[in-house]
């Protein structure tokens, strides 16, 4: 027992400074983060006028973002409003106009990278790197650049603030660790803590079948049923204190390893990786505490007289009625796709959490049904006797068979909805082949704008791209006027947006940018659908590409309308592509970020693929415990039935009978669970993507099988590690008689 | 039918069996006796092929069985002999007829086959209606009445019982007793008793004596 609890430990150790690690990079990354919220410095008489800070000075800050090779570049823009300004982490002081400071990883790109690339969007010299401490990640790549007070008072969205976030409290540019981010990785940590805790206590329960007859000897020997329970909880503690000592020692030899795993896409630092007082204590006090209640709570469940166990309390068995709420989930979410998802956003957040919390409870309670439903339906009819035994035994007690892999039901069932959700969104955006128009198109949108446009794009701006060898074509989408007249209705092809207005184009320019789709023969001007200015948020480009736009006669010049979208044509080189981004990354910094048209922006695109990795990280933990959870089970109960499969080995069975029965017993639930836990969340991804996104399921990458099947590999390998006890226990020569 | 001959047997340093030697007729019912600790469980294994002698010879039927590889000898108790033991030998998951079939469901007969002739023993055995019960749900000497139809439904040349009612009292150990004997003459299965209780001993053909790793005869062989 004392092993068993010591790898639990291990494990949950690992897992909650795996938790604060998260944190800790986080927390290195959330100043930049920053929400301002200083008042904007008035003007009376032509002079500027600011509330006088407590710690340095007020800055003025804007933070903005845009890509390079599919990279994010967080770009924090920053100007003084007086002596000693604040100061950003990881910096000795403020770039001033015409200075920045980099990440080192940037600084890296800069001095590797052309100019027109890159090192163009930013304006004026490298003084210095930013400091590691002020890092998420050592491969982030970050700006720091000096601006005039003039100049960032005429750009919308900057604020001056007076301090800065110490903890990701609002999700401004993603480091490795927004808030939504964070949280989403602490319920994928506590999914992972509870199988640590199922593991944990099924080594406490391991010893208790060897006890028992022990227990009654000394009753015979004249002891009360107290004095044995303060015999077992003695025993118990002594055991889990030798666990957690030996789990601590686990723990500081196996962490180092714990620093490659890329929990949030990124590695941590190794001191990342801690476990505060508190989670000492509660480990050091509370494992050995549980271990003495679980003791406790397994006597009562036996009548020990002087002569032995003499009657064991019978589970109840499950009742069908626990798979409602598992059918009564699946149905809420496939209710919303024949009608329609809930109109407004705060709608659809209740009607899918209630839809996934039913589905995710509904798997939990059916669990045991299930196993109990599946045993015995195998034993009724069966002619094998490994699946006989094995049958009847999980028929017998399903709860207790569940109990081991209960926390790997709501891991997998969380993963495969996530896993299959973002595979899709990322296969649906990022699907274009290489060779497909929309791959090779840089857009700049403005949709997401305070006023959702700029009111024009100059002339040198057109030319700068036009310039560029590669270019093949620049369109520029205006804002529609309200009373175009349009010949037709303009389709809508997403089945979202309508929320802007519509797209006002040039035939002539969207014939040199054909990802966005063309115009009727003839026409001069066509209405474009506002949903292409959110093309990378919604549905596949493949639909634009195809689209033939009502032809529209606009009446006031065109070119004075304002801007919603550019879209320039290239050949697909990388480097052109860079080079454009650049020109328009420099010339409309705060008011868009370009990229690609129809991908899912990198931002949002590294936190899918974060969220991704991390589901899969935690699925395959999940397995591994799980493994560990069932093997313990299992050496627990080949002790229990040690004399009645001696004497059928004696009387003839062959071991291969039982090993066999072992396997069904163990492997059986574990690969039936996870299937079906993986079914139930693609099922649910399915019908979430139907409603919401007017998505059908993709299936996951090769990563998702290789993880799950890495599991169950090794799932099924620490089962089979438990099977020589099972030959030792069980051989002829070693059964006693009498 | 089964014979030992001059078999020497021994735990690490304490010697179980100094040179036994017995030998079974076909159908005959012979009893081992012996204080406790005289090597007759020993000798009942040895015969059994559940221990291989350190030297000396187990013959079945005139061929050596103790220098079969275990496989084989596993084979061999499982497809020619039975066994009743004293207490602990049901399997706890399974009902007393699925316990009953056991041995033919290993020797790949079909489910309703072996249940069926399982439950043909509950009626020879009086123990009609328990055939859903589980072990747990028996009294004692229900469940050994079980494990001897379980150690005679593949009808068994050889059945070996060590102590099979030492855990009943005497009324309840008679009636297995009677029901055992009636049932091995009915099929002409040898049988091979280890009790230390003369009266358990008395529904022999013969009885023999372990004392000090040796046997010795206590009744005259008096077949022809």
């Amino acid at each position: 027992m004392a092993l068993a609890v010591s790898l639990g430990v291990a494990m949950l150790l690992l897992t909650l400074a795996t938790i604060n690690g998260l944190g800790a990079q986080n927390a290195r990354g959330a100043w930049m983060a920053t929400n301002p919220h200083s008042q904007r410095p008035t003007q009376r008489g032509g002079e500027l006028s600011v509330t006088t800070p407590s710690l340095g000075s007020p800055i003025w800050w804007i933070v903005s973002s845009n890509q390079f090779e599919n990279q994010l570049i967080v770009q924090i823009d920053v100007a003084a409003t007086g002596a000693h300004p604040l100061i950003p982490p990881g910096i000795p002081s403020l770039p001033g106009p015409g200075q920045f400071y980099a990440s080192p990883a940037l600084a890296a790109l800069l001095r590797t990278t052309p100019a027109s690339e890159l090192g163009s969007r930013f304006t004026g010299t490298m003084i210095g790197t930013i400091g590691a401490s002020a890092l998420p990640s050592p491969d982030d790549l970050v700006i720091v650049e000096g601006q005039s007070e003039h100049t960032m008072a005429e750009i919308s969205g900057a604020s001056v603030i007076t301090s800065f976030v110490t903890s990701s409290s609002d999700g401004g540019p993603d480091t490795s660790g927004t808030t939504g981010l964070q949280i989403i990785l602490a319920v994928l940590a506590l999914v992972l803590l509870f199988p640590v805790l199922v593991f944990v206590g099924a080594a406490m329960r391991l010893s208790a079948a060897r006890r028992e007859q022990r227990f009654a000897a000394i009753r015979l020997a004249g002891a009360t049923m107290r004095q044995v329970s303060v015999i077992a909880t003695v025993e118990a503690l002594v055991a889990a204190i030798s666990g957690v000592t030996i789990g601590f020692c686990l723990y500081f030899v196996t962490k180092p390893a714990l620093v490659h795993v890329p929990f949030a896409g990124q590695p941590l630092q190794a001191s990342d990786l801690s476990i505060g007082l508190v989670d000492v204590l509660v480990v050091a006090i509370g494992v050995p505490i549980a271990a003495a209640v679980v003791a406790r709570v397994a006597l009562r469940r036996v009548q020990l007289s002087p002569l032995g166990v003499t009657r064991r309390v019978t589970p109840q068995p499950p009742r069908a009625y626990r798979v409602l709420p598992l059918i009564a989930g699946i149905a809420v979410l496939a209710y919303f796709v024949s009608v329609g998802r809930p109109t407004s956003a705060s709608a659809q957040v209740q009607a899918y959490l209630l839809g996934f919390f039913l589905t995710m409870l509904g798997l939990v309670l059916a669990g045991p049904w299930l196993i109990m439903t599946g045993s015995k339906l195998m034993a009724s009819r069966t002619s094998r006797v490994p699946v006989l035994l094995a049958g009847r035994r999980l028929s017998d007690n399903p709860k207790g068979s569940f109990r081991a892999i209960s926390g790997l039901i709501l891991a997998i069932f969380v993963t495969s909805v996530s896993v299959g959700t973002i595979s899709t969104i990322l296969a649906d955006h990022g699907s274009t082949s290489s060779s497909a128009p929309a791959s090779r198109t840089v857009t700049d949108q403005f949709a997401f704008t305070t006023n959702n446009s700029i009111p024009s794009v100059s002339q040198s701006v057109v030319e700068s791209l036009r310039s560029i060898r590669g270019v093949k074509g620049v369109t520029i989408v205006y804002v529609a006027p309200a009373n175009l007249r349009i010949d037709g209705r303009v389709p809508n092809i997403n089945g979202l947006g309508g929320d802007l207005q519509d797209g006002l184009v040039s035939c002539a320019e969207l014939a040199s940018t054909p990802a966005l789709g063309r115009c009727h023969a003839g026409a001069t001007y066509a209405a474009l659908g506002d949903d292409v200015a959110f093309m990378r948020v919604t549905r596949s480009v493949t639909v634009a590409a195809s689209t033939t736009w009502p032809s529209a006669q606009p009446t006031t010049n065109v070119t004075k309308l304002p801007v919603q979208l550019i879209a320039v044509a290239t050949n697909g080189s990388t480097s052109v592509i860079e080079k454009v981004q650049t020109v328009l990354d420099r010339d409309f910094m705060f008011e868009s970020t370009t990229s690609l048209f129809g991908e899912v922006d990198a931002k949002s695109s590294q936190l899918l693929n974060e969220l991704r990795t991390s589901s899969e990280v935690v699925t395959l933990a999940s397995l591994l415990i799980a493994g560990c959870s069932l093997a313990v089970a299992m050496a627990a109960g080949v002790s229990e039935r040690k004399r009645p499969f001696g004497l059928l080995r004696l009387s003839g069975a062959p071991l291969g009978v039982l090993q066999r029965m072992v396997a069904f017993e163990t492997a059986g639930p574990l690969l039936v669970i996870s299937v079906a836990s993986a079914m139930t969340g693609f099922v649910a991804s399915d019908l979430f993507l139907r409603s919401q996104l007017g998505l059908t399921l993709r299936p996951p990458g090769m990563s998702y099988y290789f993880i799950v099947g890495g599991g169950l590999v090794g799932a099924l390998a620490m089962i089979a590690s438990t099977l020589p006890l099972l030959d030792r226990s069980t051989r002829p020569q070693n059964v006693r008689m009498e | 039918m089964i014979e030992a001959i001059e078999v020497f047997f021994d735990f690490g340093q304490t010697p179980a069996l100094r040179g036994a030697s017995v030998s079974i007729r076909e159908g005959e019912i012979l009893a081992v006796m012996g204080p406790s600790g005289s090597g007759k469980s020993t000798l009942l294994h040895c015969l059994a092929g559940i221990l291989v002698p350190k030297s000396g010879e187990i013959r079945l039927s005139g061929t050596r069985i103790d220098t079969y590889p275990e496989s084989e000898r596993s084979s061999l108790r499982r497809d020619t002999f039975g066994f009743v033991f004293q207490f602990g030998q049901l399997v706890p998951e399974l009902t007393a007829e699925e316990n009953v079939a056991l041995p033919l469901l290993l020797g790949g007969v079909r489910r309703n086959d072996a249940l069926a002739r399982a439950r043909e023993w509950f009626g020879r055995l009086g123990i009609d209606g328990l055939e859903r019960r589980r072990s747990g749900e028996l009294s004692g000497g229900q469940a050994q009445r079980v494990a001897l139809a379980r150690g005679l439904v593949a009808r068994p040349k050889v059945l070996f019982a060590d102590e099979p009612t030492g855990s009943l009292d005497s009324l309840t150990g008679e009636l297995v007793m009677e029901l055992l004997v009636t049932a091995a003459r009915q099929d002409g299965t040898t049988v091979v008793l280890v009790t230390h209780e003369p009266r358990v001993a008395a529904y022999a053909d013969r009885e023999v004596v372990v004392r000090d790793g040796r046997v010795s005869s206590l009744t005259p062989d008096l077949a022809p």
